[in-house]
Protein backbone atom coordinates (compact mmCIF):
# COMPACT_ATOMS: atom_id res chain seq x y z
CA UNK A 1 0.00 0.00 0.00
CA UNK A 2 1.42 3.38 -0.97
CA UNK A 3 2.32 5.89 1.73
CA UNK A 4 1.84 8.71 -0.76
CA UNK A 5 -1.34 10.76 -1.01
CA UNK A 6 -3.74 9.59 -3.69
CA UNK A 7 -3.45 10.90 -7.22
CA UNK A 8 -6.27 13.39 -6.73
CA UNK A 9 -4.36 15.15 -3.94
CA UNK A 10 -1.16 15.10 -5.97
CA UNK A 11 -2.93 16.69 -8.91
CA UNK A 12 -4.47 19.33 -6.64
CA UNK A 13 -1.07 20.21 -5.19
CA UNK A 14 0.52 20.35 -8.62
CA UNK A 15 -2.22 22.56 -10.08
CA UNK A 16 -2.39 24.78 -7.01
CA UNK A 17 1.31 25.50 -7.30
CA UNK A 18 0.97 26.37 -10.99
CA UNK A 19 -1.77 28.88 -10.23
CA UNK A 20 -0.40 30.46 -7.06
CA UNK A 21 3.31 29.69 -6.87
CA UNK A 22 2.85 28.39 -3.31
CA UNK A 23 5.67 25.96 -2.58
CA UNK A 24 4.81 22.32 -2.70
CA UNK A 25 6.77 19.09 -2.55
CA UNK A 26 5.59 16.28 -4.76
CA UNK A 27 7.69 13.12 -5.02
CA UNK A 28 9.37 12.74 -8.38
CA UNK A 29 8.70 16.30 -9.50
CA UNK A 30 11.79 18.22 -10.57
CA UNK A 31 11.70 21.83 -9.37
CA UNK A 32 13.02 23.33 -12.59
CA UNK A 33 10.46 21.43 -14.65
CA UNK A 34 7.66 22.52 -12.34
CA UNK A 35 8.89 26.09 -12.85
CA UNK A 36 8.70 25.52 -16.60
CA UNK A 37 5.00 24.66 -16.37
CA UNK A 38 4.25 27.65 -14.15
CA UNK A 39 6.13 29.99 -16.48
CA UNK A 40 4.47 28.61 -19.63
CA UNK A 41 0.96 28.81 -18.18
CA UNK A 42 1.38 32.31 -16.81
CA UNK A 43 2.73 33.58 -20.12
CA UNK A 44 -0.13 32.00 -22.03
CA UNK A 45 -2.62 33.76 -19.76
CA UNK A 46 -0.72 37.05 -19.94
CA UNK A 47 -0.44 36.85 -23.74
CA UNK A 48 -4.17 36.19 -23.97
CA UNK A 49 -4.92 39.27 -21.87
CA UNK A 50 -2.50 41.45 -23.81
CA UNK A 51 -4.02 40.40 -27.12
CA UNK A 52 -7.52 41.08 -25.81
CA UNK A 53 -6.69 44.32 -24.00
CA UNK A 54 -3.91 46.04 -25.96
CA UNK A 55 -4.96 49.57 -24.96
CA UNK A 56 -5.40 48.72 -21.30
CA UNK A 57 -2.09 46.92 -21.17
CA UNK A 58 -0.23 49.73 -22.95
CA UNK A 59 -1.57 52.28 -20.46
CA UNK A 60 -0.70 50.47 -17.26
CA UNK A 61 2.88 50.20 -15.94
CA UNK A 62 4.30 46.77 -16.81
CA UNK A 63 4.78 45.64 -13.21
CA UNK A 64 1.28 46.65 -12.21
CA UNK A 65 -0.18 44.84 -15.22
CA UNK A 66 1.87 41.77 -14.38
CA UNK A 67 0.55 41.87 -10.80
CA UNK A 68 -3.02 42.17 -12.02
CA UNK A 69 -2.74 39.12 -14.27
CA UNK A 70 -1.06 37.07 -11.53
CA UNK A 71 -3.67 38.14 -8.99
CA UNK A 72 -6.47 37.16 -11.37
CA UNK A 73 -5.07 33.75 -12.27
CA UNK A 74 -4.13 32.81 -8.71
CA UNK A 75 -7.42 33.76 -7.08
CA UNK A 76 -9.99 33.20 -9.77
CA UNK A 77 -10.99 29.71 -10.90
CA UNK A 78 -11.18 30.11 -14.68
CA UNK A 79 -14.27 28.37 -15.99
CA UNK A 80 -14.12 28.96 -19.73
CA UNK A 81 -13.24 26.05 -21.99
CA UNK A 82 -12.49 28.55 -24.71
CA UNK A 83 -9.33 30.60 -24.27
CA UNK A 84 -10.76 33.50 -26.25
CA UNK A 85 -13.42 33.94 -23.57
CA UNK A 86 -10.87 34.12 -20.74
CA UNK A 87 -10.56 37.94 -21.03
CA UNK A 88 -14.25 38.21 -20.13
CA UNK A 89 -13.47 36.47 -16.85
CA UNK A 90 -10.61 38.91 -16.27
CA UNK A 91 -12.92 41.87 -16.85
CA UNK A 92 -15.61 40.41 -14.59
CA UNK A 93 -13.06 39.70 -11.87
CA UNK A 94 -11.78 43.27 -12.07
CA UNK A 95 -15.32 44.64 -11.65
CA UNK A 96 -16.24 42.25 -8.83
CA UNK A 97 -13.10 43.13 -6.93
CA UNK A 98 -13.37 46.86 -7.52
CA UNK A 99 -10.00 47.12 -9.24
CA UNK A 100 -10.84 50.67 -10.35
CA UNK A 101 -10.16 51.67 -6.74
CA UNK A 102 -7.80 48.87 -5.75
CA UNK A 103 -5.33 49.64 -8.53
CA UNK A 104 -6.21 53.35 -8.65
CA UNK A 105 -7.34 53.28 -12.27
CA UNK A 106 -10.84 54.82 -12.11
CA UNK A 107 -11.55 54.11 -15.80
CA UNK A 108 -10.22 50.52 -15.76
CA UNK A 109 -13.58 48.74 -15.87
CA UNK A 110 -14.78 51.04 -18.69
CA UNK A 111 -11.65 50.35 -20.70
CA UNK A 112 -11.84 46.58 -20.18
CA UNK A 113 -15.55 46.59 -21.05
CA UNK A 114 -14.86 48.53 -24.22
CA UNK A 115 -12.05 46.26 -25.41
CA UNK A 116 -13.95 43.11 -24.48
CA UNK A 117 -17.07 44.28 -26.34
CA UNK A 118 -15.15 44.40 -29.61
CA UNK A 119 -14.09 40.76 -29.18
CA UNK A 120 -17.56 39.72 -28.10
CA UNK A 121 -19.35 41.40 -31.01
CA UNK A 122 -16.79 40.15 -33.53
CA UNK A 123 -17.13 36.54 -32.34
CA UNK A 124 -20.76 36.40 -31.21
CA UNK A 125 -22.94 33.68 -32.66
CA UNK A 126 -24.90 34.69 -35.73
CA UNK A 127 -28.32 36.11 -34.90
CA UNK A 128 -30.92 36.14 -37.66
CA UNK A 129 -32.57 39.55 -38.01
CA UNK A 130 -36.33 39.97 -38.08
CA UNK A 131 -37.98 40.29 -41.49
CA UNK A 132 -37.74 43.80 -42.94
CA UNK A 133 -38.55 45.83 -46.04
CA UNK A 134 -36.68 48.72 -47.57
CA UNK A 135 -39.66 51.06 -47.59
CA UNK A 136 -41.42 52.66 -44.67
CA UNK A 137 -41.76 55.85 -42.67
CA UNK A 138 -38.78 56.84 -40.55
CA UNK A 139 -41.17 58.44 -38.08
CA UNK A 140 -44.02 55.96 -37.94
CA UNK A 141 -42.80 52.50 -38.95
CA UNK A 142 -40.96 50.40 -36.35
CA UNK A 143 -37.41 49.83 -37.55
CA UNK A 144 -35.54 46.55 -37.79
CA UNK A 145 -32.04 46.78 -36.32
CA UNK A 146 -29.05 44.57 -36.89
CA UNK A 147 -29.29 42.24 -33.85
CA UNK A 148 -25.51 41.80 -33.67
CA UNK A 149 -24.66 44.81 -31.52
CA UNK A 150 -23.89 46.07 -28.04
CA UNK A 151 -24.78 49.47 -26.63
CA UNK A 152 -22.34 50.44 -23.89
CA UNK A 153 -22.35 53.26 -21.37
CA UNK A 154 -19.20 54.55 -19.72
CA UNK A 155 -18.15 57.04 -17.07
CA UNK A 156 -15.04 57.88 -19.07
CA UNK A 157 -14.65 58.32 -22.85
CA UNK A 158 -12.43 55.28 -23.26
CA UNK A 159 -13.58 54.89 -26.87
CA UNK A 160 -11.69 57.99 -27.95
CA UNK A 161 -8.96 58.55 -25.36
CA UNK A 162 -6.49 56.40 -23.44
CA UNK A 163 -4.41 58.97 -21.53
CA UNK A 164 -5.14 59.00 -17.82
CA UNK A 165 -5.08 62.76 -17.24
CA UNK A 166 -7.47 63.47 -20.08
CA UNK A 167 -9.81 60.63 -19.18
CA UNK A 168 -10.07 61.78 -15.58
CA UNK A 169 -10.97 65.31 -16.72
CA UNK A 170 -13.81 64.01 -18.86
CA UNK A 171 -15.81 61.97 -16.40
CA UNK A 172 -19.46 62.00 -17.44
CA UNK A 173 -21.96 59.89 -19.34
CA UNK A 174 -20.62 58.41 -22.55
CA UNK A 175 -22.26 55.96 -24.94
CA UNK A 176 -20.85 53.76 -27.66
CA UNK A 177 -22.63 51.51 -30.10
CA UNK A 178 -20.74 48.52 -31.53
CA UNK A 179 -22.27 46.51 -34.31
CA UNK A 180 -21.06 43.80 -36.66
CA UNK A 181 -21.40 44.41 -40.39
CA UNK A 182 -23.41 41.50 -41.78
CA UNK A 183 -21.25 40.76 -44.81
CA UNK A 184 -17.67 41.58 -43.77
CA UNK A 185 -18.07 40.69 -40.09
CA UNK A 186 -16.12 43.83 -39.14
CA UNK A 187 -17.06 45.63 -35.95
CA UNK A 188 -18.05 49.29 -36.28
CA UNK A 189 -17.93 51.75 -33.36
CA UNK A 190 -20.21 54.77 -33.12
CA UNK A 191 -20.04 57.29 -30.29
CA UNK A 192 -23.57 58.34 -29.34
CA UNK A 193 -25.03 61.29 -27.48
CA UNK A 194 -27.24 60.37 -24.51
CA UNK A 195 -30.28 61.17 -26.66
CA UNK A 196 -29.24 58.90 -29.53
CA UNK A 197 -28.35 56.15 -27.07
CA UNK A 198 -31.88 56.45 -25.66
CA UNK A 199 -33.35 56.40 -29.18
CA UNK A 200 -31.34 53.29 -30.06
CA UNK A 201 -32.51 51.51 -26.93
CA UNK A 202 -36.15 52.34 -27.67
CA UNK A 203 -35.91 51.41 -31.35
CA UNK A 204 -34.53 48.02 -30.32
CA UNK A 205 -37.67 47.58 -28.20
CA UNK A 206 -39.83 48.20 -31.27
CA UNK A 207 -40.88 51.80 -30.42
CA UNK A 208 -41.31 54.18 -33.38
CA UNK A 209 -39.35 57.41 -33.69
CA UNK A 210 -42.60 59.34 -33.43
CA UNK A 211 -43.44 57.71 -30.09
CA UNK A 212 -39.92 58.25 -28.80
CA UNK A 213 -40.13 61.95 -29.64
CA UNK A 214 -43.52 62.21 -27.95
CA UNK A 215 -42.02 60.73 -24.79
CA UNK A 216 -38.94 62.95 -24.86
CA UNK A 217 -40.44 65.89 -22.89
CA UNK A 218 -40.90 63.54 -19.91
CA UNK A 219 -37.11 63.25 -19.88
CA UNK A 220 -36.74 67.03 -19.89
CA UNK A 221 -35.87 67.11 -23.61
CA UNK A 222 -37.35 69.83 -25.76
CA UNK A 223 -38.36 68.42 -29.12
CA UNK A 224 -37.49 70.76 -31.96
CA UNK A 225 -37.48 70.36 -35.74
CA UNK A 226 -33.69 70.23 -35.54
CA UNK A 227 -33.80 67.31 -33.06
CA UNK A 228 -36.25 65.46 -35.31
CA UNK A 229 -34.11 66.07 -38.39
CA UNK A 230 -30.90 65.10 -36.61
CA UNK A 231 -32.49 61.93 -35.27
CA UNK A 232 -33.67 60.82 -38.72
CA UNK A 233 -30.31 61.80 -40.25
CA UNK A 234 -28.60 59.57 -37.67
CA UNK A 235 -30.85 56.67 -38.58
CA UNK A 236 -30.25 57.15 -42.31
CA UNK A 237 -26.52 57.13 -41.65
CA UNK A 238 -26.85 54.00 -39.50
CA UNK A 239 -28.77 52.34 -42.33
CA UNK A 240 -25.79 53.05 -44.58
CA UNK A 241 -23.59 51.45 -41.92
CA UNK A 242 -25.88 48.39 -41.79
CA UNK A 243 -27.01 48.89 -38.23
CA UNK A 244 -30.53 49.90 -39.27
CA UNK A 245 -31.54 47.13 -41.65
CA UNK A 246 -34.95 48.47 -42.73
CA UNK A 247 -38.58 48.76 -41.74
CA UNK A 248 -40.92 46.23 -40.22
CA UNK A 249 -43.23 44.88 -42.97
CA UNK B 1 -4.13 10.65 -45.59
CA UNK B 2 -1.83 13.41 -44.39
CA UNK B 3 -3.54 16.46 -42.94
CA UNK B 4 -2.66 19.81 -41.47
CA UNK B 5 -3.70 21.48 -38.24
CA UNK B 6 -5.99 24.31 -39.30
CA UNK B 7 -5.01 27.77 -38.09
CA UNK B 8 -6.51 31.16 -38.70
CA UNK B 9 -3.13 32.47 -39.82
CA UNK B 10 -3.28 30.43 -43.00
CA UNK B 11 -7.03 30.00 -43.46
CA UNK B 12 -7.15 31.89 -46.74
CA UNK B 13 -4.27 29.87 -48.23
CA UNK B 14 -6.00 26.65 -47.30
CA UNK B 15 -9.24 27.79 -48.87
CA UNK B 16 -7.52 28.82 -52.10
CA UNK B 17 -5.63 25.49 -52.12
CA UNK B 18 -2.96 26.74 -54.52
CA UNK B 19 0.11 26.53 -52.29
CA UNK B 20 -0.91 23.85 -49.85
CA UNK B 21 -3.06 20.76 -50.31
CA UNK B 22 -3.59 18.69 -47.16
CA UNK B 23 -5.85 15.64 -47.39
CA UNK B 24 -7.79 16.78 -44.35
CA UNK B 25 -7.69 19.37 -41.62
CA UNK B 26 -7.86 19.18 -37.86
CA UNK B 27 -8.84 21.77 -35.30
CA UNK B 28 -9.85 22.07 -31.68
CA UNK B 29 -13.62 22.40 -31.34
CA UNK B 30 -13.03 24.78 -28.42
CA UNK B 31 -11.59 27.35 -30.84
CA UNK B 32 -14.59 27.26 -33.14
CA UNK B 33 -17.63 26.53 -31.02
CA UNK B 34 -20.25 29.23 -30.43
CA UNK B 35 -18.72 31.71 -32.80
CA UNK B 36 -20.35 33.52 -35.67
CA UNK B 37 -19.46 36.30 -38.05
CA UNK B 38 -16.30 36.34 -40.12
CA UNK B 39 -14.70 33.20 -38.71
CA UNK B 40 -17.83 31.10 -38.97
CA UNK B 41 -18.00 31.96 -42.67
CA UNK B 42 -14.34 31.00 -43.05
CA UNK B 43 -14.92 27.75 -41.18
CA UNK B 44 -17.78 26.81 -43.50
CA UNK B 45 -15.67 27.54 -46.58
CA UNK B 46 -12.83 25.40 -45.24
CA UNK B 47 -15.21 22.57 -44.41
CA UNK B 48 -16.63 22.63 -47.93
CA UNK B 49 -13.14 21.85 -49.15
CA UNK B 50 -11.61 19.47 -46.60
CA UNK B 51 -12.70 16.55 -44.40
CA UNK B 52 -12.25 17.42 -40.73
CA UNK B 53 -10.95 15.67 -37.63
CA UNK B 54 -11.22 17.30 -34.22
CA UNK B 55 -8.67 17.41 -31.44
CA UNK B 56 -10.03 18.58 -28.11
CA UNK B 57 -8.06 20.63 -25.63
CA UNK B 58 -10.15 21.05 -22.53
CA UNK B 59 -12.16 17.93 -21.82
CA UNK B 60 -9.59 17.23 -19.11
CA UNK B 61 -10.42 13.58 -18.66
CA UNK B 62 -7.71 13.13 -16.05
CA UNK B 63 -9.25 15.79 -13.81
CA UNK B 64 -10.37 14.84 -10.35
CA UNK B 65 -13.77 16.41 -11.06
CA UNK B 66 -16.60 15.24 -13.33
CA UNK B 67 -16.59 16.25 -17.00
CA UNK B 68 -18.57 19.41 -17.72
CA UNK B 69 -21.90 18.13 -19.06
CA UNK B 70 -22.89 21.37 -20.81
CA UNK B 71 -19.57 21.43 -22.60
CA UNK B 72 -19.90 17.79 -23.60
CA UNK B 73 -23.33 18.51 -25.04
CA UNK B 74 -21.82 21.28 -27.16
CA UNK B 75 -19.02 18.98 -28.30
CA UNK B 76 -21.46 16.28 -29.31
CA UNK B 77 -23.60 18.59 -31.39
CA UNK B 78 -20.51 20.21 -32.93
CA UNK B 79 -19.07 16.83 -33.98
CA UNK B 80 -22.40 15.83 -35.47
CA UNK B 81 -23.01 19.15 -37.22
CA UNK B 82 -19.63 19.07 -38.97
CA UNK B 83 -19.52 15.32 -39.58
CA UNK B 84 -16.24 14.92 -37.71
CA UNK B 85 -14.71 11.50 -38.32
CA UNK B 86 -12.24 11.29 -35.42
CA UNK B 87 -12.40 13.12 -32.09
CA UNK B 88 -9.23 12.92 -30.08
CA UNK B 89 -8.23 14.20 -26.65
CA UNK B 90 -5.28 13.94 -24.27
CA UNK B 91 -4.09 11.53 -21.61
CA UNK B 92 -3.73 14.39 -19.18
CA UNK B 93 -5.72 16.99 -17.28
CA UNK B 94 -5.99 20.72 -17.73
CA UNK B 95 -8.50 21.55 -15.02
CA UNK B 96 -8.32 21.04 -11.28
CA UNK B 97 -10.47 22.30 -8.40
CA UNK B 98 -12.81 23.53 -11.13
CA UNK B 99 -10.18 25.90 -12.50
CA UNK B 100 -8.89 25.56 -16.04
CA UNK B 101 -5.12 25.91 -16.44
CA UNK B 102 -4.99 25.89 -20.25
CA UNK B 103 -2.09 23.48 -20.41
CA UNK B 104 -1.79 19.70 -20.60
CA UNK B 105 -0.57 18.56 -17.19
CA UNK B 106 1.15 15.24 -16.57
CA UNK B 107 -0.91 12.52 -14.93
CA UNK B 108 0.59 10.68 -11.98
CA UNK B 109 1.49 7.27 -13.43
CA UNK B 110 -0.40 5.40 -10.72
CA UNK B 111 -3.07 2.77 -10.71
CA UNK B 112 -5.78 4.92 -9.10
CA UNK B 113 -5.18 7.63 -11.72
CA UNK B 114 -5.26 5.10 -14.58
CA UNK B 115 -8.54 3.64 -13.33
CA UNK B 116 -10.03 7.08 -12.82
CA UNK B 117 -9.06 8.21 -16.29
CA UNK B 118 -10.35 5.01 -17.90
CA UNK B 119 -13.72 5.50 -16.19
CA UNK B 120 -13.95 9.08 -17.43
CA UNK B 121 -13.05 8.04 -20.99
CA UNK B 122 -15.71 5.34 -20.90
CA UNK B 123 -18.32 7.83 -19.70
CA UNK B 124 -17.51 10.25 -22.48
CA UNK B 125 -17.35 7.53 -25.15
CA UNK B 126 -20.77 6.31 -24.09
CA UNK B 127 -22.18 9.82 -24.17
CA UNK B 128 -20.67 10.72 -27.54
CA UNK B 129 -21.38 7.27 -28.98
CA UNK B 130 -17.93 7.10 -30.53
CA UNK B 131 -14.46 5.99 -29.45
CA UNK B 132 -11.97 8.62 -28.31
CA UNK B 133 -8.42 8.60 -29.63
CA UNK B 134 -6.30 9.57 -26.63
CA UNK B 135 -2.99 11.33 -27.22
CA UNK B 136 0.14 10.49 -25.28
CA UNK B 137 1.25 13.98 -24.25
CA UNK B 138 4.73 15.41 -23.95
CA UNK B 139 5.55 16.04 -20.30
CA UNK B 140 8.48 17.56 -18.50
CA UNK B 141 8.35 15.92 -15.11
CA UNK B 142 6.91 12.70 -13.74
CA UNK B 143 4.54 13.11 -10.78
CA UNK B 144 4.97 10.58 -7.97
CA UNK B 145 5.01 7.62 -10.36
CA UNK B 146 4.27 4.12 -9.12
CA UNK B 147 4.21 2.46 -12.53
CA UNK B 148 5.86 3.02 -15.88
CA UNK B 149 4.35 5.38 -18.41
CA UNK B 150 3.78 2.48 -20.83
CA UNK B 151 2.02 0.44 -18.13
CA UNK B 152 -0.15 3.44 -17.30
CA UNK B 153 -1.16 3.87 -20.94
CA UNK B 154 -1.83 0.17 -21.40
CA UNK B 155 -3.98 0.12 -18.28
CA UNK B 156 -6.07 3.09 -19.49
CA UNK B 157 -6.49 1.70 -23.00
CA UNK B 158 -7.36 -1.79 -21.80
CA UNK B 159 -9.90 -0.60 -19.24
CA UNK B 160 -11.56 2.09 -21.36
CA UNK B 161 -11.40 0.54 -24.81
CA UNK B 162 -10.21 3.85 -26.20
CA UNK B 163 -8.01 4.32 -29.24
CA UNK B 164 -4.56 5.90 -29.22
CA UNK B 165 -3.30 9.03 -30.88
CA UNK B 166 0.40 8.53 -31.29
CA UNK B 167 2.21 11.87 -31.37
CA UNK B 168 5.61 10.70 -32.55
CA UNK B 169 7.27 14.00 -31.72
CA UNK B 170 5.91 13.83 -28.15
CA UNK B 171 7.42 10.40 -27.73
CA UNK B 172 10.75 11.58 -29.11
CA UNK B 173 10.68 14.58 -26.75
CA UNK B 174 9.72 12.44 -23.74
CA UNK B 175 12.37 9.85 -24.53
CA UNK B 176 15.01 12.58 -24.64
CA UNK B 177 13.80 14.42 -21.54
CA UNK B 178 13.31 11.29 -19.44
CA UNK B 179 16.16 9.32 -20.96
CA UNK B 180 14.49 6.27 -22.36
CA UNK B 181 14.49 4.54 -25.71
CA UNK B 182 11.67 5.82 -27.88
CA UNK B 183 11.37 2.69 -30.01
CA UNK B 184 11.36 0.41 -26.99
CA UNK B 185 8.64 2.59 -25.49
CA UNK B 186 6.51 2.46 -28.63
CA UNK B 187 6.96 -1.30 -28.82
CA UNK B 188 5.31 -1.62 -25.39
CA UNK B 189 2.17 0.22 -26.49
CA UNK B 190 -1.04 -1.46 -27.70
CA UNK B 191 -0.27 -0.56 -31.30
CA UNK B 192 -3.40 -2.22 -32.64
CA UNK B 193 -5.29 0.64 -30.94
CA UNK B 194 -3.48 3.43 -32.80
CA UNK B 195 -6.07 5.36 -34.82
CA UNK B 196 -4.24 8.56 -35.58
CA UNK B 197 -0.71 10.02 -35.67
CA UNK B 198 0.52 13.55 -34.98
CA UNK B 199 3.83 14.96 -36.16
CA UNK B 200 5.36 18.30 -35.15
CA UNK B 201 8.56 20.19 -34.48
CA UNK B 202 10.39 20.83 -31.24
CA UNK B 203 13.19 22.94 -29.81
CA UNK B 204 16.08 21.89 -27.61
CA UNK B 205 16.38 24.59 -24.93
CA UNK B 206 19.11 23.08 -22.73
CA UNK B 207 21.44 20.08 -22.81
CA UNK B 208 18.82 17.96 -21.06
CA UNK B 209 15.55 19.46 -22.20
CA UNK B 210 13.55 19.60 -25.40
CA UNK B 211 10.31 21.55 -25.61
CA UNK B 212 7.41 20.36 -27.72
CA UNK B 213 6.86 23.75 -29.36
CA UNK B 214 4.97 23.07 -32.61
CA UNK B 215 6.99 26.05 -33.76
CA UNK B 216 9.71 24.41 -35.82
CA UNK B 217 9.92 22.03 -38.77
CA UNK B 218 9.84 18.31 -37.94
CA UNK B 219 13.35 17.23 -36.94
CA UNK B 220 15.08 14.47 -38.92
CA UNK B 221 15.28 12.02 -35.99
CA UNK B 222 11.51 12.41 -35.57
CA UNK B 223 10.99 11.55 -39.24
CA UNK B 224 13.17 8.50 -38.66
CA UNK B 225 11.14 7.48 -35.60
CA UNK B 226 7.93 8.07 -37.59
CA UNK B 227 9.14 5.82 -40.40
CA UNK B 228 10.00 3.08 -37.92
CA UNK B 229 6.69 3.51 -36.08
CA UNK B 230 4.37 3.29 -39.03
CA UNK B 231 5.98 0.02 -40.05
CA UNK B 232 4.50 -1.42 -36.83
CA UNK B 233 0.93 -0.31 -37.43
CA UNK B 234 -1.88 -0.33 -39.95
CA UNK B 235 -2.46 2.83 -42.05
CA UNK B 236 -4.05 5.69 -40.11
CA UNK B 237 -4.42 9.43 -40.75
CA UNK B 238 -1.28 11.47 -40.09
CA UNK B 239 -1.37 15.13 -39.10
CA UNK B 240 1.25 17.86 -39.32
CA UNK B 241 0.88 20.38 -36.48
CA UNK B 242 2.36 23.84 -36.84
CA UNK B 243 1.10 26.41 -34.33
CA UNK B 244 3.89 29.00 -34.04
CA UNK B 245 6.52 30.60 -36.28
CA UNK B 246 4.29 29.87 -39.23
CA UNK B 247 6.51 29.47 -42.31
CA UNK B 248 5.75 29.99 -45.97
CA UNK B 249 3.06 27.62 -47.22
CA UNK B 250 5.54 26.05 -49.61
CA UNK B 251 7.64 24.95 -46.63
CA UNK B 252 4.64 23.38 -44.91
CA UNK B 253 3.71 21.68 -48.16
CA UNK B 254 7.24 20.19 -48.35
CA UNK B 255 6.73 18.68 -44.89
CA UNK B 256 3.36 17.28 -45.94
CA UNK B 257 4.89 15.83 -49.09
CA UNK B 258 7.70 14.18 -47.13
CA UNK B 259 5.23 12.64 -44.70
CA UNK B 260 3.07 11.39 -47.57
CA UNK B 261 6.07 9.88 -49.26
CA UNK B 262 7.08 7.99 -46.11
CA UNK B 263 3.51 6.75 -45.59
CA UNK B 264 3.31 5.62 -49.19
CA UNK B 265 6.58 3.69 -48.96
CA UNK B 266 5.86 2.05 -45.62
CA UNK B 267 2.19 1.34 -46.12
CA UNK B 268 2.40 0.22 -49.74
CA UNK B 269 1.86 -3.41 -48.75
CA UNK B 270 -1.34 -2.50 -46.93
CA UNK B 271 -2.58 -0.63 -49.99
CA UNK B 272 -1.87 -3.67 -52.21
CA UNK B 273 -3.69 -6.00 -49.85
CA UNK B 274 -6.63 -3.62 -49.58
Amino acid sequence: MSSLPDSRQLQQRFAQHLRTGVNTAIPGVAKDRLAHYRHAIFHMVKDTMESAYPVTCANIPARKWDRMVRNFFAHHACTSHQVWKLPLEFYTYAVENNWDEGYDIPYLSDLLAFEWAEIEVFNMEDVAPAAFTSTGSWMETPLVLNPEYRLLSFKYPVHREARRARLLKEQGAWFVLLHREPVSGHVQFTGLSPWLAFVTEQLAAGITVKDILEYAPQLGITVTAELENDTVAFLVDMQRQQFVLGFQP
Amino acid sequence: MVGLGFRREFAEEMISGTLITPDFIEFAPENWMNIGGYWKKILHRVLEKYPVLCHGLSLSLGSPEEPDKDFLRYVKSFLEEYNVRIYSEHLSYSKCDNAHLYDLLPMPFRMDAARHMATRIQQVQEYLQRPLAMEIISYYTPVAPEMSEADFINEVVQRSGCQLLLDVNNIYVNAFNHQYDAKAFIAQLPLDRVAYIHMAGHEQVSPDMILDTHGHPIADPVYELFEWTIRQIRPVPVLLERDFNIPQMQDLQKELTRLKSICHQQWKQHELVA
